[in-house]
């Protein structure tokens, strides 16, 4: 296969759905080899089956530190230190009213959707000085950094630190030719809405009329938009968080 | 005046938060100070009493599961009322993004991000069950916006503590609580090296550093009712630095 992605070694969390998943695809369709992560171990396999050769799947929990070194030593190894992508996809949502918001909630929260993001940046930024490589990274944010959901404390907390975590960490890495940038997805048809949808949809229905195009937005419209910042096309654009939410935070 | 407010300002020792103590106390507070050295906490207390103002020490901890709850405690105890929060105290360490250890992250989330979300949480909760309302001020700092080398962790924290004020206003608003944060610049404290200092006019607009008591104006500003209709937002106190 050939494309803008060719020859190029992508790592991908969060791969067995969503956002994750569809970017997977993407980056794979022009012509990446995918390390694809997860902690859903059927629908990563179901993934990894759908790519076929030249793609691998890895059930890892990324709360933990150990499984986040665990995951840039497999890819290193895999590809011979040639990382040349990585896609922060995975990240979890639990909603609690924020007056009896748990310690345990805020923890994992922040050990998936910052802490994992921060450690695998790291360590694949360190890969990729080493090596030479003109890298990219993309971390999936969130309007709600800016724009907060009710109920959601620990979730707009912890990507409002991805935005930072993405703008400072491009800095830094900016004289190293290695670009971060991050895409901030408004409401978008994932496993982490699915309750909602099936279960609310006058919420649901009450979310979308904020968005002025007037629908959600597939996982395949946020990863192109991903693969577009993963690619050499931006070759120039760094720390840039692209909103990408059908106009929500226009008003 | 009328009866003295009460808040209480952590990180309140040294630098930042010491200014803000000592202007609120001209202000019209008396405050629950805390920080982890009661030595830089006397001399807060002894400002804070020229100012007109008194003050509650708290040596402790802020990482330590119960302090939010003995420091609510503190200013029910000593002043019988709580107006005020102000989160304050923050670390910082300086290393490559590449060579971060994972305890720099760990420390500086909880420190500069968790500790502050389960204090308001715990000051929330109280005014919530009396039926009062309140006002917090978290400080940020101009690292929530702009990048500076080796603070990735740090700069992570404060981009996530300005998305967690917008969250508590939106949620607190009906309650009466209001929830807004102050985003120094560069401030000048007993930790500036001089060579800094001196070269201030060069790279400040409005040609200096900033002083703590600058910021503690501004905090003294959103705690009030002038502020009343403010919230979830950031104050930038940085002399324009981030115009640049």
């Amino acid at each position: 296969m050939s494309g803008r992605f060719s020859g190029k070694n992508a790592i991908i969390t969060g791969a067995a759905s969503g956002i994750g998943r569809a970017t997977a695809l993407r980056l794979a369709t022009e012509g990446a080899g995918t390390f694809c992560v997860d902690r859903d171990e059927e629908g990563l396999a179901r993934v990894v089956d759908r790519l076929g050769r030249g793609h691998t799947g890895l059930v890892a929990d990324l709360s933990s530190a150990a499984s986040c070194r665990q995951v840039v030593m497999a890819a290193r190894k895999l590809w011979g230190n040639r990382i040349h992508i990585l896609v922060n996809a995975a990240a979890i949502l639990i909603r609690q009213p924020t007056l009896e918001h748990s310690r345990a909630a805020w923890d994992l929260t922040f050990d998936i959707n910052l802490k994992a993001p921060f450690r695998l940046s790291r360590d694949v930024v360190s890969s990729m000085i080493e090596e030479g490589i003109r890298g990219a990274i993309v971390n999936v944010g969130s309007v709600e950094a800016v724009l907060p959901g009710r109920g959601h404390a620990a979730y707009t907390a912890s990507k409002g630190a991805v935005t930072m975590l993405t703008r400072s960490a491009a800095f830094e890495t900016a004289p190293h030719g290695i670009r971060v940038n991050a895409v901030a997805p408004g409401i978008v048809a994932t496993g982490m809405n699915a309750d909602l949808r099936a279960n609310n949809p006058e919420r649901w229905s009450a979310m979308l009329a904020g968005t002025p195009m007037g629908r959600h937005a597939e996982p395949e419209e946020i990863a192109a938009v991903i693969a577009f910042l993963a690619s050499d096309d931006p070759s120039f654009v760094t720390g840039a968080i692209v909103t990408s939410d059908g106009g929500w935070t226009l008003h | 005046m009328g009866t003295r407010r009460v808040a209480i300002v952590t990180g309140a020792g040294r630098g930042i938060g010491k200014g803000i103590a000592t202007t609120l106390a001209a202000r019209g507070y008396d405050l629950v100070i805390t920080s982890r050295t009661l030595r830089d906490l006397g001399k807060t207390r002894r400002l804070v009493e020229e100012a007109g103002g008194s003050a509650e020490i708290v040596v402790a901890d802020l990482k330590d599961a119960g302090v939010a709850a003995l420091l609510l405690a503190s200013a029910l105890d000593r002043f019988g009322r709580l107006d005020g929060l102000v989160n304050n105290a923050a670390v910082n360490f300086f290393t490559p993004f590449w060579k971060q250890p994972d305890r720099n992250l760990d420390e500086i989330i909880e420190t500069n991000l968790t500790a502050p979300f389960f204090l308001c949480q715990t000051v929330a909760s109280y005014w919530v069950e009396n039926g009062a309302g309140g006002s917090i001020v978290n400080i940020s700092s101009a690292e929530d916006t702009i990048a500076y080398p080796e603070q990735v962790p740090y700069a992570s924290s404060k981009g996530g503590l300005l998305s967690m004020t917008k969250v508590l206003a939106l949620e607190w608003g009906p309650l009466g609580i209001r929830v807004n944060a102050v985003s120094p610049g560069s401030v000048d404290t007993d930790m500036t090296p001089e060579m800094y200092r001196r070269d201030a006019p060069k790279f400040m607009p409005v040609g200096r550093l900033g002083t703590p008591e600058d910021i503690g104006a501004c905090v003294h500003f959103l705690l009030s009712d002038d502020a009343a209709f403010v919230t979830g937002t950031s104050i930038y106190a940085d002399g324009g630095y981030m115009l640049q």
